[in-house]
């Protein structure tokens, strides 16, 4: 029973088969540097990601780190509040429709009372900017468990401390009520009484990830943000806790948000699947789906590489290089630079030859400076004609890969100053491919070829 | 010391294992107890060959590997017993690759790891043996430039060929080319790179270092590093996982050494990058002849990697065989356990077959199987005594009393040998 003794009323819980709806949400870092801390760029953790969570459902994030999925889950759980767009809570489906119309006019464009009325919605609904007792609603009903028990059980505070602590914080229960609760649920993820007045140093691995779920347990929330909960465990530990999780969410009708970068895993557990890529979605679909017909090439890279037991292929496919600096992502696909499948259409562009000429011997100590016009067109100046003629005769040769040099519409040579200007492109946006399955890619899949 | 020319050589008999572990046994003192961390493990490393040691948390893989080079801390730890018999592939030194007894007719140099002097250990480690860690975020100095921490090797293994790569004659004994043979060998004060640095040494000096840095890039190339000339002059800190990985795999192949150690060396990493560090692994191991001791607790990548396996279990082996037959007829029940823990396709959900319970304590275990407990084929005889390894098939070893009961004993389970 929840009392709110506040005049402002929590959005009520709702049968939504909606939980969660995630709206273009970004999370910029800013990186700072010098003496003044002055702002020199953004590492761009997530970029615009939307998708929705059904109830009683869970929803498998899966990329390489840093590819933002961390930072995502902080989000939704409200730890970390995003740059721009927002996790929206407990709508229903008029509610739904009645925000998406409002965001899908431009900021700039909305009248007076369409922007109160979004301003109002975002008071009830919108995780960051929710008003006290909506906040308070939802926090008790979004719980998180983190990868590294260790690190997130506090070491000086007892099993009975860690577990009771939420109904301490919520004033749910006190003295033998709160031991009793606790107990209760310790047995729901099979401890028990003797483990009560312990310290978490005193447990194993997998004994102290049950803790963080026991925890997570406690105030009986909807959603469980799950932070790669078995990576640090053993297989026959990890089955163990899956086994449990999947139990609790039987019996509780409880909605999961699974990061994992462990493909087995996210398969076992998983009905969704969004697949994320240096902070944008590649791919998001049902499990099946993604797993049988997979249509972004870093998903299929991503499922070539992952080990399994009597898998056919036995020849480990890899994927070149390794993931750009997130502060500046490429332009277009942000995966053609190490896609195996680009094309002169996948946003070819100046950091490229950049990142070409880091790689190449010597080429880099002799480039002195880079003049953009924009993204796709620059200048290159070298310490020498040779140089400059160098890399002109590079661009042109087998030493770039095919799909950028059809992307280069101008070599200009001028002197120790070279032009290269790329086709430019729009950022590759998501497009439907099946029931529920969206794909960020300028191909179909018959086109490349599967 | 001794130095590996290519004359000195000797072939290994097809099928002769590089590494002979015999009942090692590695314990600690702690307050509660003596922990039995290794407790009798034998096994054979091949030549040639890739052995995967797979097992959970605590069962003593890494401290089994770590005894190979002496980096076993003591104490706390005291190796209780056994030996490790190294035969690498130079020629044995009493008899010249002739073969007499110190070296088993094998002609090979062959050392017990556990019972030499700590000189020798040093002459051994980094160049016969080599180990890669499994974080090599911390393995690696961030102090220390990638090219320093590469170039350590060569001043400790290959300074002789250093100096005549840079065309400084060894047995010169003029206070020059002493001062830069101490160069070679990393052993410098600085008044001597004082002097090292004044007109009369300096070319010699630079020659050196033209030398060392041509090694140290050639290894770093090796692993498949683009432009290595500029990525030694980093520091760990500005690479990525699989680079510092690929740096460490460096490091250890840069001797060309018999035996690698490779303690987990992608499990800090994402899939697409563990992949390329394994292709690299087996790549180089072909190339090189290197016998590979894969530990890993995936069992999915040893399937990969190895060509055979053990499994390990609370300080002792409970079954090794060929790669193939540990996936397709796992005998012991502990193998099975971990197999059917790995969620597949075909699992429904929530219905994984854990194994049930925990690692027991390693604290003076009783005489009794070390599975006893978490069993699913649990019998009495389990419980009182202790199951040794047995042949249960061509090359394949299992401890467990349902393929290798005493005579007379009874109320053993029946086990169905075709489920898997």
């Amino acid at each position: 029973m929840r009392i709110f003794a506040r005049d402002e009323q929590p959005a009520p819980s709702i049968d939504s088969d909606r939980m969660l709806a995630v709206r273009g949400l970004r999370k910029y870092f800013p990186i700072k540097e010098g003496a003044m801390q002055r702002v020199a760029g953004h590492v761009k953790a997530v970029d615009g990601v939307s998708f929705d969570l059904k109830r009683g459902d869970t929803l498998g994030l899966v990329g390489e780190s840093g590819c933002g999925k961390t930072t995502l889950g902080k989000c939704v759980s409200g730890l970390v509040d995003p740059t721009e767009g927002g996790v929206y809570f407990s709508l229903s489906d008029e509610v739904q429709l009645q925000l998406d119309d409002l965001l899908a006019i431009p900021a700039e464009n909305r009248t007076e009372a369409e922007e109160a009325e979004l301003d109002r919605l975002e008071q009830l609904h919108r995780v960051d900017r929710m008003g006290r007792d909506s906040w308070r609603h939802y926090r008790r009903n979004c719980q998180v468990v983190f990868q590294e028990s260790f690190a997130s059980l506090n070491p000086r505070h007892l099993v009975k401390d860690i577990v009771g602590r939420p109904l301490r914080v919520h004033r749910e229960a006190s003295g033998d009520e709160l031991t009793n609760r606790v107990v209760d649920l310790l047995e729901q993820v099979g401890m028990g009484r003797q483990h009560l007045y312990r310290y978490p140093h005193q447990f194993s691995g997998g004994q102290r990830q049950r803790i963080s779920v026991a925890r997570a347990l406690a105030l009986d929330p909807e959603l469980i943000v799950l932070d790669e909960p078995t990576s640090a465990l053993d297989v026959s530990v990890q089955a163990q806790i899956l086994n449990l999780l999947h139990e609790l969410q039987q019996e509780h009708n409880l909605t999961y948000l699974f990061i994992s970068h462990d493909l087995s895993v996210v398969r076992h557990m998983a009905d969704q699947i969004v697949v994320m890529y240096l902070g944008r979605v590649a791919e998001a679909g049902p499990t099946e789906a993604i797993f049988d017909q997979p249509m972004h090439p870093y998903t299929e890279a991503l499922l070539a590489a992952s080990p399994e037991i009597g898998a056919v292929d036995d020849s480990m496919p890899s994927l070149e290089g390794s993931v750009p600096d997130p502060a500046r992502p490429p332009s277009g696909c942000r995966f053609h630079t190490r896609c195996p499948v680009a094309t002169p259409l996948c946003g070819w562009d100046v950091d490229d030859v950049v990142r070409w000429l880091e790689d190449s011997d010597g080429m880099f100590d002799a480039l002195t400076g880079v003049t953009r016009d924009s993204e796709f067109d620059a200048w290159f100046t070298f310490d020498s004609t040779e140089d400059a003629g160098r890399l002109g005769e590079a661009v042109k040769s087998d030493s770039v890969s095919a799909s950028m040099r059809g992307a280069l519409e101008e070599v200009t040579v001028d002197g120790n100053r070279i032009r290269l200007r790329f086709t430019p492109v729009d950022p590759v946006e998501l497009t439907v491919r099946g029931p529920d399955h969206v794909a960020a890619c300028v191909l179909e899949r018959r086109e490349r070829g599967v | 010391m001794t130095v590996a020319t290519d004359d000195m050589v000797v072939p290994s008999r097809a099928g002769a294992a590089v590494a002979s572990v015999v009942d090692l046994r590695v314990h600690f003192r702690s307050k509660a107890g003596i922990v039995h961390a290794v407790d009798g493990v034998s096994f054979d490393i091949k030549d040639g060959e890739t052995l995967g040691l797979v097992g959970e948390t605590g069962c003593g893989k890494t401290v089994t590997a770590r005894s190979f080079l002496g980096l076993v801390p003591t104490p706390p730890g005291i190796i209780a017993g056994g030996s490790i018999l190294f035969r690498s592939h130079q020629a044995c030194p009493s008899c010249g690759g002739a073969g007499c007894d110190r070296c088993t007719e094998t002609g090979q140099h062959t050392v017990d790891l556990l019972d030499i002097p700590e000189s020798e250990m040093r002459a051994i480690r980094g160049d016969r043996i080599a180990m890669v860690f499994q974080d090599p975020g911390k393995a690696l100095n961030p102090a220390l430039s990638i090219r320093a921490q590469v170039a350590e090797v060569f001043y400790q293994h290959r300074w002789r060929e250093l100096l005549a790569d840079a065309g400084i004659d060894e047995d010169d004994r003029s206070i020059a080319s002493s001062l830069i043979r101490r160069k070679a060998r990393d052993l410098s004060r600085w008044p001597e790179d004082i002097l090292l640095s004044l007109p009369p040494l300096r070319a010699k000096r630079n020659r050196l270092r033209t030398v060392t840095r041509a090694r140290v890039a050639d290894a770093l190339a090796e692993t498949q590093i683009a432009n290595p000339k500029k990525l030694m002059e980093r520091y760990p800190h500005e690479l990525s996982g699989g680079m510092r990985q690929r740096v460490m795999i460096a490091q250890a192949l840069a001797c060309d050494p018999d035996l690698l150690i490779a303690d987990e060396p992608t499990t800090a990493l994402d899939v697409t990058v563990q992949a390329r560090i394994l292709d690299l692994v087996k790549e180089l191991q072909e190339r090189h002849r290197t016998s590979v001791l894969y530990i890993s607790h995936d069992l999915s990548l040893v399937s990969k990697v190895c060509d055979r396996v053990a499994v390990m279990y609370a300080g002792r082996i409970v079954e090794t065989a060929a790669t193939d037959v540990i996936f397709s007829d796992p005998r012991h029940p502990y193998t099975r356990g971990l197999l059917a823990a790995i969620p597949a396709a075909s699992h429904e959900r929530g219905k994984l077959v854990g194994i049930s319970g925990t690692v027991p304590e390693l604290i003076d275990p009783p005489a009794m199987c070390r599975f006893a407990g978490r069993c699913p084929y649990e019998a009495e005889l389990c419980r009182t005594t202790d199951p040794m390894p047995a042949s249960a098939g061509e090359d394949h070893e299992v401890a467990c009393f349902i393929h290798d009961a005493p005579p007379g004993a009874t109320g053993l389970p029946s086990f169905d040998l075709r489920v898997r």
